[in-house]
C-alpha cells in the first residue's frame, strides 16, 4: 500500500484518539470509533494540506523577491533568517497588527466578504490539485474541470470588493478584471480542451499518468504558450497588471484595503500564481512523474514525486518572473485585442493541432501506446 | 557593438517585442548571479582601494572604514591651533550652520572662538573650507555621522579637532579664482583711533601708526580723539572684515585702491 497525505493522517488521528480513549474510563473509549476517526483524519489532512500549502505560497514569494532582485541587479530580502527566507513572515505579522479601515460609504458586507471569498476560493484549489501520486485528494474524475471552475470564481470576488469599497480608482481595477478575466477564460480553456482532447480525461492524476512516455508541452507547444499567456493574464500578473496598474489606478480594486485584509489579498494572488504553476506542470510538464530515460535513482528516493514537482513549479514560476521582469505593462486596448484576435484563434489552432496529435498517436510510425489515451 | 552604432529601429514584428525584453532580461540576470551591483551597505562599504589600508591605520579602525572617493565631501576637520577666528566660515555659510564658540587655545592658554557645525543643517556645500584663510577647516571623506540625538548632531570644535587628528583623508577645497582686489579703505576723517579694528583683527594686519596732531585755529575746536590711524597690510589681510564690523564710528569700508 502507498503511502498517501490521507493514511498519515488517519494513522495520526488512530494514533491521538487511541491515547486518549485508553485514559478515559470504559464508558469513553467510544471516542475511537470509526467515524471519530475519519473525521478528525479528515481535519487534520485539511490541517497539514493548508498549512503546507501556505507555507510553499510564502516561499514563493520570498523565491519572487530573490529572483527579482537578480533581475533587477540586486539582492531583494536579505536580512531576515537565512537570505531573507523569513522576510514575508516578518511582512505578515506587520500587516497582522494593522487596523484595516473601512471607508465611511464602503458597502459593509461586501467589504468585508470580497477578500475573503477570494482567498478562500483560491486555497480550495490546493485541495484539488494533486501534486503527487500520495499528496492529493483520492480520485476526482473531474478534478480539472473543478479546479478551472473554482480558478474562475476570482472576477466575482474582486468584482464585488471592488465595487463594495466605492472608489473610482478600485471600481476601475475591477471593471477591467473583470474584463480582462472573462477575455482570457476563453483562451484558457480552448487550450486546457487540448490536453483533454489528447489525454482522453478530465482526472488530472489520469492526465498526468499518461505523460510517462512524452509530455504534452512537446507536441503541444502552442497550447502550452496560449495557457501560459492566459494564465499570465489570469493571474494579473506583469505585464498584464491592468487592474492593479500602480501608476494609473493608485493600487487597482484593492486600493481602499489595508491591514490584513490586504494580506488576504496578496495572499491569494500568490497562490493563485502558485497554482498557475501546478496547472502548467500538470498539464503540459508531465507532473510529478519523469521521463523513463532518467535514471532510477533520481526518481525512486522517498517524497521524489513531490520533490519532481515543485522543482518543476518553481522552474515554471521563474519562467512568469522572468517575463515580469523584462515585459512593460501593455494597455487595455492591446491587451483585449489580444485576447480576443490573437489567443483564442491560437487556442483554436491548437486543439486542431491536438486532434492531428491523437490521430498521430495511433500510426503505425509512433507505434500504439495501448491503454493511453486517444 | 561600438557606441557610434546606429540605434536599431524598432522592429515590426510583435515576436520580436517580446523576445528582444526578454534576451535583455535574461542577460542582465546572468550578470547579476554572480554579484549584483548593490553593496550590503553596513557590512560592506563602497570605498577607494587607493585610501584602505592608510586610512584605517592612521584611524586606528579595521580596514576600510569611512573613506570613499578622495573628492567626497564628508565631515569637516578643524585644526584649533591654526585657526584664526576669522569668522569667515560662518559668514560664508549657506545654512547658517557654523557657529563661533570660545573655546580655550591649547597653546596660549586663552579662549578664542572657533567654528562649530550642525551638521543637522549642514549641505556640504564646501563654501567654509573653500573661504577658510589658513585652511584649517577642511572636509574629509568620512559620511556616518548618524546619530540619535540632535544634540549630537552639533559638532563642537574639539569634536571636529578630534576628526582633525584622525588624519582621514582631505579633500580641501580651494576654488582657483582671481586674487582678492578688494582692500580695506579708512575714511580717515571719521576715525577716531580707537584701536578696536587693530584688536580685533585676527591676523594682527593693521598697525595704528601715529598721525600729527594739527594746531587748532583760533576758535576751533579739535575733535576728541587719539591721534593714531590704522594701516592695513594688504598681503596679510584676508578680506575678513572683522575690522570693518567693530568699528563704532563706521569709518572702514571695503575698496580698491586706486
Amino acid at each position: 500500500m502507498t503511502v498517501t497525505l490521507y493514511s498519515v493522517a488517519q494513522s495520526i488521528a488512530q494514533a491521538i484518539l487511541g491515547a486518549i480513549a485508553s485514559v478515559l474510563p470504559p464508558a469513553g473509549r467510544g471516542v475511537a470509533s470509526a467515524p471519530v476517526v475519519t473525521g478528525l483524519a479528515v481535519l487534520l489532512f485539511a490541517a497539514i494540506l493548508l498549512v503546507a500549502s501556505m507555507l510553499n505560497t510564502i516561499v514563493l514569494i520570498w523565491f519572487e523577491r530573490k529572483l527579482l532582485g537578480r533581475f533587477m541587479d540586486r539582492r531583494g530580502a536579505m536580512h531576515v533568517g537565512f537570505a531573507g527566507i523569513l522576510q514575508n513572515f516578518a511582512d505578515g505579522l506587520k500587516l497582522a497588527r494593522k487596523d484595516t479601515v473601512r471607508p465611511r460609504e464602503a458597502d459593509t458586507l461586501g467589504f468585508w466578504t470580497g477578500p475573503t471569498a477570494y482567498l478562500v476560493t483560491s486555497l480550495i484549489l490546493f485541495g484539488i490539485l494533486p501534486v503527487s501520486s500520495g499528496w492529493n485528494s483520492g480520485v476526482l474524475p473531474l478534478s480539472l474541470l473543478l479546479a478551472l471552475a473554482i480558478f474562475s470564481f476570482a472576477p466575482l470576488f474582486i468584482f464585488v470588493s471592488a465595487w463594495s469599497s466605492n472608489n473610482k480608482y478600485s471600481l476601475m481595477g475591477g471593471m477591467r478584471s473583470a474584463a480582462q478575466m472573462i477575455a482570457y477564460e476563453v483562451p484558457l480553456l480552448l487550450s486546457v480542451v487540448a490536453v483533454v482532447l489528447v489525454s482522453g480525461s478530465f482526472d488530472l492524476t489520469t492526465i498526468v499518468e499518461q505523460q510517462q512516455n512524452y509530455w504534452y508541452g512537446g507536441p503541444l507547444l502552442l497550447a502550452l504558450i496560449v495557457f501560459v499567456a492566459a494564465m499570465l493574464a489570469e493571474m494579473e500578473r506583469i505585464p498584464f497588471d491592468l487592474p492593479e496598474a500602480e501608476a494609473e489606478l493608485v493600487e487597482g480594486w484593492n486600493t481602499e484595503y489595508g491591514g490584513m485584509l490586504f494580506a488576504f489579498f496578496m495572499l491569494s494572488d500568490y497562490v493563485r500564481a502558485l497554482v498557475g504553476s501546478y496547472l502548467v506542470v500538470l498539464l503540459f510538464l508531465g507532473g510529478w512523474t519523469m521521463p523513463t530515460w532518467v535514471p532510477s535513482t533520481l526518481t525512486s528516493f522517498p517524497l521524489a514525486g513531490i520533490v519532481w514537482f515543485m522543482i518543476k513549479t518553481y522552474i515554471v514560476f521563474g519562467v512568469f518572473v522572468w517575463v515580469r521582469a523584462a515585459l512593460p505593462r501593455v494597455r487595455t486596448d492591446q491587451l483585449l485585442r489580444v485576447g480576443w484576435n490573437r489567443m483564442i484563434p491560437l487556442a483554436l489552432l491548437s486543439v486542431v493541432l491536438a486532434a492531428g496529435v491523437v490521430y498521430a498517436k495511433c500510426l503505425p510510425v509512433f507505434g500504439c501506446v495501448p491503454g493511453l489515451g486517444g | 557593438m561600438s557606441a557610434a552604432a546606429p540605434k536599431e529601429k524598432p522592429s515590426t514584428n510583435p515576436i520580436l517585442w517580446v523576445a528582444r525584453p526578454m534576451a535583455t532580461a535574461a542577460r542582465q540576470f546572468a550578470k547579476s548571479l554572480i554579484r549584483p551591483s548593490t553593496i550590503v551597505y553596513p557590512f560592506e562599504r563602497l570605498e577607494d582601494p587607493k585610501f584602505r589600508e592608510e586610512v584605517a591605520v592612521a584611524a586606528g579602525k579595521p580596514l576600510g572604514v569611512g573613506a570613499v572617493w578622495d573628492n567626497y565631501r564628508g565631515v569637516h576637520a578643524l585644526n584649533i591651533a591654526t585657526c584664526i577666528s576669522c569668522n569667515l566660515c560662518a559668514f560664508s555659510c549657506p545654512d547658517v550652520c557654523i557657529q563661533m564658540v570660545a573655546v580655550p587655545d591649547a597653546q596660549t592658554k586663552r579662549l578664542k572662538k572657533c567654528p562649530e557645525i550642525d551638521y543637522g543643517k549642514c549641505s556640504y556645500c564646501g563654501f567654509c573650507s573653500d573661504a577658510c584663510p589658513e585652511g584649517c577647516l577642511t572636509m574629509t571623506t568620512r559620511y556616518e555621522l548618524s546619530a540619535t540625538k540632535r544634540a549630537d548632531m552639533i559638532y563642537s570644535p574639539e569634536k571636529l579637532y578630534e576628526v582633525f587628528q584622525r588624519k582621514l583623508p582631505m579633500n580641501p577645497i580651494r576654488l582657483e579664482r582671481p586674487k582678492n582686489e578688494d582692500a580695506i579703505l579708512l575714511d580717515a576723517p571719521l576715525c577716531i583711533g580707537c584701536n578696536a579694528c587693530a584688536r580685533d583683527c585676527p591676523t594682527q594686519c593693521i598697525t595704528m601708526l601715529d598721525i600729527p596732531k594739527p594746531t587748532p585755529k583760533p576758535g576751533e575746536k579739535l575733535p576728541r580723539r587719539i591721534w593714531k590711524e590704522p594701516v592695513v597690510n594688504d598681503s596679510d589681510c584676508v578680506r575678513c572684515g572683522t575690522c570693518i564690523s567693530v568699528c563704532p564710528k563706521e569709518c572702514l569700508f571695503w575698496g580698491t585702491h586706486t
